[in-house]
Order: C-alpha cells, then structure tokens, then sequence
C-alpha cells in the first residue's frame, strides 16, 4: 500500500549514500521518506550493493572471469593486504579476470579499452568511430514526424536487443495509442548477463547516440520524463552519461528531463518489470504480466522500455532509414553488437551483421585460444552448445531451433582446458544466487538443481541427475519471469550436448566433502 | 458497469462478470484448482504459482488468481501439462518442508495447505533441499512466533500486515532461497509498528506464522471450533474458539466474507482469552461486608444490594449526584438499556460510554 506523501522512490540511493542497509541508515531512511521501516529493510537487502562492506575490492566470480584465473587475482590482493569480496558478475568479461575497487571503479589491471571494430561509417553504432554528438537523427526524426517514425523502425524490422527479441515498433504504438497522456520513456541500462558488455561500451564510446534515441522515443510516445536505469557497477558509464547530458540538455535534448537511477547490485532488475519496482524503490520482484508496461509500468503509467543497444540503432534508423538498417543482417534484419569472451585472443564488442556465425565472430576476436570445446552463445542464460553448432548463425530464430538463444548476445567460448560441468556449476550458482526468489519454482528448483550437482560431483554417480529434467521443466513451465525459466539450461543443453562429461566422474578432492 | 460474459472452463460454458478472475469463476462453479498465496482481501500475487492453468492463446502456463476473464475465454485446470506442473511444484514445496514419519508435510494445529494438498495429489518425490532462510534473532513478544521451516514465502502475511492492516511491521527481506519474513534490523515484534493482531498467523498457509500461546501441533480432528461473539467490545467481532478437552486453546478469526469482522481480530480478540481459564477469574458476584472482606453472593442479593445503594444516594442528594458510565465492551443494545436506566429509572441525563472519548 502506497503511504500518503511517502517517499518510496529515492529509498534504495539513499541508503546506499548511507554506506548500504544497515540498520541505523535504514531507521533514518525510513524517518525520512515516511516508507515503513520493515519496507526499507526488506528492500535493502535485496541488493548486493547494499549489503556489501563498502571497503571491499570487488571480484568477479563470472564464468569468464574464473576460467581467466578468478580465484588466483583474489589471493593476490588478499596476499597484498586488500580486503575482497567475491561477486556474481561485474560485466567486465572482456577484461578478465575482472575486480572493481570500493569506489566501484576498475582495478588499473583491467582498465583497459576494449577491443572494437575500427571506426566505419556504415555501421549504425560504429563503436570504433569518433564519438558522434552530432544529434541528425533527432533532426531526422522531427522532420519525419511520430507515425512516420514507427515506421522506419517497422521496415527496420528491429527487434529488442536485451534478450527477448521483441519488435520495437510494436512497444512503440502501443505507448503512443495509450489514453493516458502521461508516459515514461525508460532505458534498460542494467546490463547484467555474464558473458555481455556491449551496453557498457555504447555507454563509453557514443553515449549521445542512446541519448539521441531516447529523445526520438520521447518525442514520438510524448513523454518528456526519461529514465536510464544504469547497473550500479557502471560508476565511470554514469558519469560519462551524466556529462553528455549536461553537454545537450540545452540544445538538443531540451524540454526532455533525464534522471539516471543506479542500480543496487541484482541481476534481475534488467527483468524489465524487475526494473520498474526497483525504480519505485520496492525489492526487484518481477510483476505479473499482463499488464504490460507498455499499458501500465513506471507509477502505473504507459512506458516505454528498452536496452541501451535498441535505442543506440534509432539514430541511424532514422537518419538512413528502416530499409537500409535491415539490409545490414543476414537472415533477420539490422547490424549487431556481438560480445566475445572467454578462450579467445581479442574478447570485445563487435558490430557485425545480424546472424554471423561463433566462427566469423571469434575471427574478428583474433581467433580461439587453444581447442574449443563448447560455448554460450548469448550469456549465461543461453545454455552451452558444441562446436558442431559453430557455424550456425547466431540469431534470434537459428538458436532459438536448437534450445538456446541469442538473448544478449554475449558469447563465451570455452577450450578443452575448462571442465564444463564446473562451468556449469557456476552458471547454476550465478541464476541461484540471483533469483528473486518470489515464486517457488525458481527460487527451489534454481537451488535444487545446483544441490544435484554437488552431490554428483561428490560422489561421481550420474544418478543423482535423474530428476534434473523434470525440475528444470518445471522451472520452465511455472516460474514468472526469464530469469526461472531458464535458470537450469546452462545444465540441460550440457547434459543433452555432451552426455560424455556427464558419466561417472571421478571424484576430486575439492567437491568429495562440498 | 459489469458486463455478464461466457467462458469456458474444462469444456463447461459458465456465466461470469467482467473484472472476475478465472479463480473466482472457477470457485462458484465448484471447479477446484489449488492455492496458496492467494487471499480474497488482498492484491493478487500470483507468486505460489499452485493455481496455474492453461488458457487458450497463451504460450505460458497463467495464474488463475489473476487472470481477468474476457468474452468465450477458454481454461484448461486439469490437462496433463498442468498436472505435470502440480505434481513437480509440489514436490519441490515438500523437499523444502518439515515432514512427518509419512513424508508429508508435518500438520500443524493451524492446519498446513501444504500437506492438505500433498494428500490430495501424486506428487513428484525428489530429495529434499537444504535451504535455511535467513535466521531471525530472539522475539520477547508473548503472541506471534515465525518458524522459517515451515514458511513456503507465500507473502500472505507480509501483505496482509500492509494491504489490509497498513501496518507494515514485517516485510520479505533477502533474496533468493534465503529469503525470509523479517521485521526491521529483525528486532522483537514489540519493537516495531506490530500491534500484535496476530492476522499474519490467521493468514498464513502452513503454520509457520502462528500463535506462541497455542500447542503447536495437535491433530486439527482433536481440536474443536466454537463459534462465538468476542466480548471484548461492541463491535461484535466473531471468534472462533479452538477447543479441546473443554479448554480453549486458540482463538482463530473465521474466514474472510463469513462475519461481519471480516477474517480480522485485534490483540484483545484473538490473545486475551487467558481469563476464561485463570485460577483467579470470578465465577460469583461478591459483596463487601461489615468485615471489609467479599463475600459470594447471588445475582439477585448482588443487584439488591447495588440498587440499594444507588436509590440512598438519589434519596439523599437528588438524581443528579448520580452518574453511570457503561463499559467500552458493552453492544450497542446494552448501551442503550444503561442510559434507559439512567433517564428513566434515575431521572438524570449523567450517563457516558467509556470509549466515546
Ligand atoms: C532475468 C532477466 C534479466 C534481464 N536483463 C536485462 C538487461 O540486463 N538488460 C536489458 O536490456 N534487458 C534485460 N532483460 C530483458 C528485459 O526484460 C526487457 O525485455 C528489455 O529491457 C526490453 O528492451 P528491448 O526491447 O530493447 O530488448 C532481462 C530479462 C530477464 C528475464
Ligand atoms: S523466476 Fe525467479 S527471479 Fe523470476 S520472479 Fe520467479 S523467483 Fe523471481
């Protein structure tokens, strides 16, 4: 129940300028806002970031950043005497292992610019070009007017890029057709799927053009109230985003209002419903839908939401029309931001034809290292395929006929030096330890399965798996939210793609008490 | 307004108005589809996901609780897949539960839904889950205890202590498998917004949320519910006392939509029953005598003995030296016949009601 004059929304910020949720922060919080105490705390402990010690070093404990020596970079620092923590994901895959300091910047080992394509014109993003301010594509879009702008992105055939695929036109028309006159425009910046980083360098290197789409969106659904939800981790993105504001909010982006709201450290807050509680200051528990946002999202109003690479691609989508864009992919429509980690020389963000293969992504990544074995093709969520699959364009229809998905595209190959059933095992802990855990099926099933894979990697008996299947089906069929839904796929496609790791196993030392 | 429609659940054609859910449609036609978060005075949470069902159109299993029903809607509440799903999300409830020798989920005097479910379908049998949720420090309240093992995260209590009470003393904190029932820093309910309805142990499915006063787990057959009026008050709340072997050892609000309080109780309702029993209580009336002791006496020495000393005072100094309060548990109708006595036996307009100030 929302409390007359209640100021839920700033809760989560202030609590985090309070140094997290401790309970003297959430008491005064609680005074402050007039949010029940109980409300403050059950909220604040919903998020890492505020239940972490803010003197810690952050690690990441990512697939991709473990199979680059993880655990050795957190001895290491303990060894120097720097207080650490483990943590989930911190979508620095590319420059793993990766570790954020309290400050929530990178460590100087892994500042490094990430590896991109050189600067092309013809690319709708170009991450490799100058940093674009120029702002045509707003110019574009006034000119053509809204209904003219739908259609662009129509013929563009556009669809979300933060993982369901779903076309922009239709989130679009259906906020603009909405009988309330008040709407919301809202940027998915949450970026979160281990193995994804491209929303991250959109952010660093052409920030204006996602500036740029979403005053397109605002003026087309006719909101003037823009809010980027921006991962909490993204400390240098948020000030780099901050700035380009600042630089055209007297000229270009005028009569718009832009509020970045950080995320708190929960990986299901990029669900897009998860999202819009966190934004009201609530736990990131995803709603039940229907109601769309489109219908009723952000306070209950008509909302447009999309990820960071969507909106980037409306500038050109507009200046140079829906047609071309679309001629830009192979089988589905538009360019991609491909993200590569993992065994490979040059992991990075590639902007690449909609439906290139692993193997043409991994070339421009300067080639595998070592012998590929398996890989994720679009984040943890995807599940592992073999290298049979290598050439199968990574696109939204291809994968999703083999049981995977493109979702954000953030691939991660693994070579033979990896065991895959301790990858999976980290994938399973990841969705574990980020469910929400409203619903049953997800918050039991998630634990579940990780729990039947300890006992097997304790005792070797592939028999402990035989109910795997049927949980994961039904974390499939009754969880609310993507995140339950798909939560055991990283162990399913394992077990159906390489039944061969899956025998009796013999048992290490590590797992024989685990 | 209300538009009267068809639709079709299990291939029956059944009338429902719009705004109704497929739940509620389904209930009055006696189609019975599982819950357990799910409560008619609050919002629907959908969370439990036991009241899945197929409907036509729809790629995902939905939830019955809050699927609005539209013109020819067509339901599926027992096809293969949903019991698939039943089966399998209830066999991941009872690996997370307290079980009895049986392997059931353990009943408890409050009942448990868990284990009435369990009993009433084939359930998927898997290994049990270590999940201890978050633990919660001492609580000195004499009324309300949480036991987190036996709590399936249904959210009744955290949003009827919010939705219906607006009180908001607990809340879900944590996430994931270890999220649990907390209240704020997991201070003592005394020390928080509590006031002590005890709605969240009414409310809560399984017996985790539940009444510290109260034998935890007395078969519910040997417990019996006697339907009373709570005389606390005027209000006339009803009660249901739980009785056995002729002492009360529970008082439960009778369920939402049946009285007039609704399924909700106050502290005094639902916990101060501990006179009925007390060693102390007064079972006569009693007379002061030339001793300065009580005496027992009979109702009618008693009522003599008090209408005498009220007709000396008027006899004395006129009606107006008298005054009468009546108590704040008295009805309405009990009220009315003091200040009758007042005005019309006495002949004074001093008459009060103690909880009119
Ligand atoms: C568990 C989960 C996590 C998600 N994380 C993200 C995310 O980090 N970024 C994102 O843009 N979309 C994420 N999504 C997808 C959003 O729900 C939503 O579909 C998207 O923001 C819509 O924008 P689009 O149409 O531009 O893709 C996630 C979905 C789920 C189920
Ligand atoms: S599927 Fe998992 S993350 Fe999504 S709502 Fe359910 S418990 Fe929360």
């Amino acid at each position: 129940m929302q409390r007359k004059g209640a100021q839920r929304e700033g809760i989560l910020q202030q609590l985090a300028d309070m140094g997290g949720a401790s309970t003297a922060a959430v008491a005064q919080v609680a005074k402050q806002t007039g949010v029940p105490e109980a409300d403050v705390w059950g909220a604040g402990l919903f998020y890492g970031l505020l239940r972490r010690d803010p003197q810690n070093t952050l690690v990441c404990n990512g697939l991709s950043c473990r199979i680059q020596g993880a655990e050795q970079l957190r001895h290491q620092l303990t060894e120097q005497g720097v207080a650490t923590q483990s943590v989930a994901c911190l979508g620095l895959c590319d420059v793993a292992p990766a570790a954020v300091g309290p400050a929530l910047l990178p460590l100087p080992a892994c500042d490094q610019p990430a590896h991109v394509l050189p600067n092309n014109p013809d690319l709708p993003i170009n991450l490799g070009g100058e940093r674009d301010r120029s702002y045509r594509g707003l110019g574009a879009a006034l000119k053509l007017g809204a209904d003219a702008v739908i259609a662009e992105l129509q013929a563009a055939g556009l669809q979300g890029r933060g993982g369901a695929g779903f076309p922009a036109h239709l989130k679009w028309r259906s906020v603009r057709n909405q009988t309330d006159p008040t709407r919301y425009v809202v940027c998915n910046a949450d970026e979160g799927e281990p193995g994804t980083f491209k929303d991250r360098e959109v952010i660093r290197r052409q920030p204006d053009k996602l500036l740029e789409g979403l005053a397109i969106a605002a003026h087309v659904v006719q909101a003037t109230e823009i809010y980027i939800y921006l991962r909490g981790e993204f400390e240098r993105e948020r000030r780099i985003l901050q700035s380009a504001i600042d630089d055209a909010c007297h000229g270009p982006l005028a009569g718009l209002q832009f509020h970045i709201v950080r995320g708190q450290g929960a990986y299901v807050c990029g669900e897009e419903t998860a999202l819009l509680e966190s934004l009201e200051g609530r736990r990131g528990m995803p709603r039940l839908k229907p109601p769309f946002p489109t219908e009723r999202g952000f306070r209950n109003k008509p909302t447009l939401i999309h990820n960071v690479e969507t909106l980037a691609c409306v500038p050109d989508i507009a200046l140079r029309g829906g047609v071309r864009f679309a001629s830009l992919g192979r089988r589905e429509p538009g360019a991609k931001l491909y993200c590569i980690s993992g065994h490979v020389q040059r992991p990075g963000v590639y902007e690449l034809p909609l439906g290139v293969s692993l193997d043409e992504l991994v070339a421009c990544a300067g080639g595998y290292v070592g012998t590929p074995q398996a890989f994720s093709p679009g984040g943890a969520s995807s599940g592992f395929l073999p290298m049979s699959e290598r050439s199968r364009p990574l696109d939204f229809a291809s994968l999703g006929q083999v049981g995977a998905m493109l979702g954000s595209a953030g691939a991660v190959v693994l070579n033979d030096t990896a065991d895959l059933v301790l990858a999976v095992h980290w994938q399973l802990s990841f969705f574990e330890h980020e469910s929400c855990g409203q619903c049953a099926p997800c918050r039991l099933g998630s634990r579940w399965v990780r729990q039947a894979l300890d006992r097997y990697l304790a005792s070797g008996d592939p028999g402990e798996l035989s109910d795997v299947l049927d949980v994961a089906w039904e974390m499939n069929e009754g969880s609310i939210c993507g995140l339950g839904q798909v939560a055991s796929l990283p162990l399913t496609s394992a077990m159906q793609h390489f039944p061969e790791q899956f025998g009796r196993r013999p048992v290490t030392q590590e797992h024989h008490h685990g | 307004m209300a538009e009267t429609l068809t639709i079709h659940i299990d291939g029956r054609t059944l009338v429902a108005q719009s705004g109704e859910t497929v739940l509620q449609v389904a209930k009055r036609n006696h189609i019975a589809i599982p819950t357990l978060c799910h409560d008619e005075r609050l919002d629907a949470a959908g969370c439990c996901r036991a009241c899945l069902v197929e409907i036509d159109g729809q790629r995902r299993l939905q939830p019955a609780c809050n699927w609005p029903v539209s013109k020819e809607l067509r339901v599926q509440t027992s096809s293969p897949r949903v019991q698939r799903h039943r089966a399998t999300l209830l066999g991941l409830y009872v690996a997370d539960h307290r079980l009895d020798s049986d392997g059931l989920p353990v009943h408890t005097t409050q009942g448990n839904d868990l284990r009435s479910l369990a009993q009433g379908i084939e359930f998927k049998r898997l290994l049990s889950i270590d999940s201890p949720r978050h633990p919660r420090g001492v609580d000195a309240n004499p009324y309300i205890a949480y036991d987190p093992d036996l709590c399936i995260l249904c959210a009744r209590c955290t949003r009827y202590c919010d939705e219906v009470e607006a009180v908001s003393a607990i809340s879900l904190a944590w996430r994931g498998a270890e999220t649990s029932i907390a209240t704020a820093g997991d201070r003592g309910l005394l020390d928080t917004s509590c006031e002590l309805c005890g709605g969240c142990v009414d409310v809560c499915p399984t017996g985790a949320m539940h009444a510290k006063q109260a034998p935890r787990f007395e078969k519910p057959e040997a417990v019996q519910k006697v339907r009373t009026t709570c005389n606390f008050c005027g209000v006339g709340c009803q009660l249901d006392l739980n009785v056995q072997e002729g002492k009360i050892i529970q008082v439960t609000a009778p369920p939402p939509g049946e009285t007039v309080n609704d399924g909700n109780l106050c502290v005094k309702g639902r916990f101060a029953y501990g006179f009925v029993h007390h060693d102390d209580r007064l079972r006569t009336p009693k007379i002061r005598g030339a001793d300065g002791e009580l005496h027992d006496a009979t109702w009618d020495e008693a009522l003599h003995y008090a209408a005498k000393g009220l007709l000396g005072v008027r006899d004395r100094h006129g009606p107006h030296a008298l005054g009468f309060v009546s108590s704040s548990r008295c009805t309405n109708e009990e009220n009315y016949l003091v200040q009758k006595l007042a005005r019309a036996v006495f002949q004074t307009n001093n008459v009060h009601q103690c909880a009119a100030t």
